[in-house]
């Protein structure tokens, strides 16, 4: 069985290989019958690595421990969800998963393109199987995941306890879905860079692509944090570690791709920069991913690090140097149509916009290389950690809350006096009212403060857009409230679900600022019946309790819990600890409600003296960071939904490309 | 209960057990690093130390790596100016280039290239898309 997935990786790589040197030159030498072989060849690469991700599984399922990965990242009483999820819990096993997403996405990509873009397509392929060459040849030459051990272990070493949570059984799915959707893209950009083909086309073409990898990042990061947030135990959801920033970096590129390139479609500017942008994200995604694994900055995510770091080097090095080549070859068809006559227009506030998305990028990037940059030069290590990244990426924050205020509702070309005034001043008021009465309140973290009152002025934006639209359809149409809201959103989906995109970013900074700036927190070691106070709460601690099962042990402190003096819940705080690993991790308590969330930890408890440490945090509006996040879900579904329009947009764009070819052939 | 002081410290300093957090943040059981650092921090400012000394204190102890980010002198400051150095810079090229794209641009596009006859038909087809958007 297991020679089977050794095989099947190997005919993989010899697959992917041959389908990149067919669609070259079947493309060059306009062989169609080469250019399909190789279309097939990729089709088998999908199979086999299916195959060999299936022999994987099956040896994870079955416990088969004479594999050294199945040794190492499970155990006999390891549950069935975290056996399935261990083929991502270890390095080879996450490879091979991600080959396995790319390669599924390649069978996807020339499905839906069997019958267009002939010229494109070769291209496509070779780019998407060149990657999936390099991952496969890291699974055949260096790290295998069918590596037999001399001796077959009687036991598994298990998988690592932190991942032993089931946010990590969707949070590095939805990440690498996130990550590798960024291929499809870049693989569209290569190829039209390749040909020449610069219009339109592998724009519209890869548009639902670059949404999709754009909304698995968005998920994938929120989920990390979710899991940070139940799983670590510290409080908090976000800590910048590199590997964090690693995720956060591409999506913020992707998001400002998302942006500009709205400003290609309809003004035909920005060519070149919309170019960069999706080959930068790609790049991020092969940094990220070297970040993981080369262990050069210390993470929280160490249990991935390996020696593949040079691999990754190496690998984004040939990559940047085909794209400089190419966009240098292109750099004339790239000019486009800039033209901006005041900054008082959507066509500035989208600029600004993508400055400050690739500024904030540029920022967490340089603070994650930062330690390296100051070993080489001074010869000492330092440390940037989350006070860095928080002082230097909020202001830009803020800065970009603002900005989606502003980009969807100030007109094209030139706002006129009138059009400011519609537009912005209930906002504006309505911001500043916030920010006053806030303030008023008593509360005085300045930050929180500015951001509070962007989100009221964004807020108003976005409702007062939804109003005017309903209102017009209403008096157009003759339609009832609902009905016209229903058929605005619906007709200009991309518009609307935009908007809903951005009312849940909007919640995630409201959640992010009062959980960061309003947090109360309180450590206490204390004996049963002791009671600790904190904010509105009072914590009783009422006993402790023990169980013991084959795969951890666990204890759990019983804390009856008040809120201003009236029952509301018992918690159990509880400290596992997992007997092959041989290693404690901390399950949290969670009260969470749409006020607060009651965050209680079982720091450590003493036998002989019956002390017990109990950790408290109360985070103000955190639920609404999750609630944003299933909010801008379902601004992407409505957003990603194919309108009539869209696909006339598209084929009128294709037909356009190909009357050119015709003409160029003529 | 834990004065403000004894935590703004502990968020200054990071915790040396590789977990990559601050000292104040860490949780681990018996942690080897945070939870000495914590009592170093109380017995420090038990001895009458402001912030500043102690942190000097701490990053002469055990090496400057130990403070949660860069210091604001010396080459540490690249680290806190760049960002902002490199968003202010972009923000003027942008408007030095828009000033560019003010005057009206004769269309640049080599002829002969696929995408070449076309931008004129393009733009009529992006306007009535818009139209039909809109």
């Amino acid at each position: 069985m297991v020679e089977i997935g050794v095989l099947a990786l190997r005919l993989a790589l010899i697959g992917g290989l041959y389908a990149v040197l067919a669609a070259i030159f079947g493309a060059q030498m306009r062989r169609p019958a080469l250019v399909r072989s190789s279309r097939q060849a990729a089709y088998a690469v999908h199979a086999l690595v299916a195959a060999a991700a299936l022999v994987l599984w099956h040896a994870l399922i079955t416990r088969d421990f004479s594999l050294e990965y199945v040794a190492s990242y499970s155990s006999s009483t390891l549950a069935l969800p975290y056996r399935i999820a261990a083929l991502w819990g270890g390095q080879a096993g996450s490879l091979l998963f991600w080959v396995l997403i790319l390669t599924t996405m390649s069978t996807v990509v020339h499905l839906q393109n069997r019958e267009r873009n002939e010229a494109l397509m070769p291209y496509v392929t070779a780019t998407l199987m060149t990657i999936a060459a390099f991952f496969l040849a890291l699974l055949v030459f260096i790290t295998g995941p069918f590596e037999r051990l001399p001796v077959p272990a009687t036991e598994g070493a298990d998988l690592n306890p932190l991942l032993q949570n089931y946010w990590m059984m969707i949070h590095p799915p939805s990440l690498y879905l996130g990550y590798v959707g960024c291929s499809v893209p870049f693989a569209f950009a290569i190829a039209a860079l390749a040909t020449g083909r610069l219009g339109d086309v592998w724009i519209r073409t890869t548009r639902r692509w670059t949404l999709f990898a754009w909304f698995f990042l968005s998920v994938g990061n929120l989920l990390g944090a979710r899991w940070a947030y139940e799983e670590l135990g510290w409080g908090g959801y976000w800590a910048w570690d590199p590997v964090e920033n690693a995720a956060f970096m591409p999506w913020l590129v992707c998001t400002a791709f998302l942006h500009s390139v709205m400003i290609q479609e309809k003004k035909n500017m920005l060519k070149m920069w919309n170019m960069v942008l999706v080959l930068l994200t790609f790049c991020l995604t092969i940094f990220g991913t070297f970040l993981t694994r080369s262990g050069i900055v210390s993470s929280v995510h160490s249990f991935t690090q390996s020696g593949l770091g040079p691999f990754f080097v190496a690998f984004l090095l040939a990559i940047i140097a085909i794209v400089v080549v190419l966009v240098t070859m292109r750099r004339e068809l790239l000019r486009g149509e800039n033209e901006i006559d005041s900054f008082l227009s959507r066509e500035a506030a989208f600029l600004f916009n993508n400055l400050l998305f690739v500024g904030i990028a540029f920022a967490t990037f340089w603070g994650t290389i930062f330690p390296v940059i100051s070993e080489a030069v001074r010869g000492i290590k330092i440390t940037v950690g989350p006070p860095f990244f928080n002082k230097v990426n909020t202001p830009l924050g803020l800065a970009l809350l603002f900005m989606t205020g502003i980009g969807p509702v100030i007109a094209w070309r030139r706002a006129s006096a009138r059009n400011l005034r519609r537009s912005f001043t209930v906002p504006l008021l309505l911001g500043f009212v916030t920010g006053i009465a806030i303030f008023a309140s008593g509360w005085r973290n300045y930050y929180a403060v500015v951001c509070f009152s962007l989100s009221a002025f964004v807020l108003a934006t976005i409702f007062m857009e939804f109003y005017r639209g309903t209102r017009a359809r209403q008096a157009l149409m003759g339609e009832t409230p609902a009905r016209a809201l229903s058929n605005l959103v619906g007709k200009n989906r991309r518009r609307y679900g935009g908007y809903v995109i951005h009312v849940g970013v909007v919640m995630v900074f409201i959640g992010v600022a009062a959980s960061s700036a309003f947090r109360l927190e309180e450590q206490e070691t204390i004996k049963k019946g002791a009671v600790v106070n904190v904010g509105a709460f009072e914590l009783t601690y009422k006993d402790i309790h023990f169980t013991d099962g084959a795969h951890y042990s666990s204890m759990l402190a019983e804390i009856e819990v008040k809120k201003n003096g009236t029952f509301v819940e018992t918690m159990f705080p509880e400290k596992r600890f997992y007997k092959k690993q041989q290693q404690p991790t901390t399950e949290v308590a969670l009260r969470s409600t749409l006020i607060e969330d009651l965050y209680l930890v079982l720091g450590s408890y003493d036998d002989a003296s019956g002390l017990m440490t109990l950790i408290v945090f109360v985070n103000p509006l955190v639920n609404w960071i999750w609630i944003g996040g299933l909010v801008l879900v379902l601004g992407t579904v409505i957003v990603m939904s194919p309108t009539a329009a869209e696909q006339r947009a598209l084929a009128a764009a294709l037909a356009v490309e190909e009357r050119g070819l015709e003409a160029a052939l003529r | 209960m834990k004065n403000a002081t004894q935590s703004q410290i502990e968020e200054s300093l990071t915790c040396q057990c590789g977990c990559g957090l601050t000292v104040h943040s860490c949780n681990h059981v018996q942690c080897p690093s945070g939870i000495p650092l914590k009592a170093e921090i109380a017995e420090q400012l038990a001895a009458g130390k402001n912030s500043t000394e102690i942190l000097t204190y701490f990053s002469i102890k055990y090496g400057e790596k130990i403070l949660s980010s860069p210091t604001t002198t010396g080459f540490n400051l690249v680290a806190w100016v760049t960002p902002f150095a490199v968003v202010l810079g972009a923000a003027v090229l942008i408007i030095v280039a828009s000033r560019r794209w003010r005057r009206p641009i004769a269309p640049a596009v080599p002829v002969g290239t696929p995408s070449a006859g076309d931008d004129a038909r393009r733009s009529r087809l992006n306007a009535e898309l818009d139209r039909f958007d809109a």
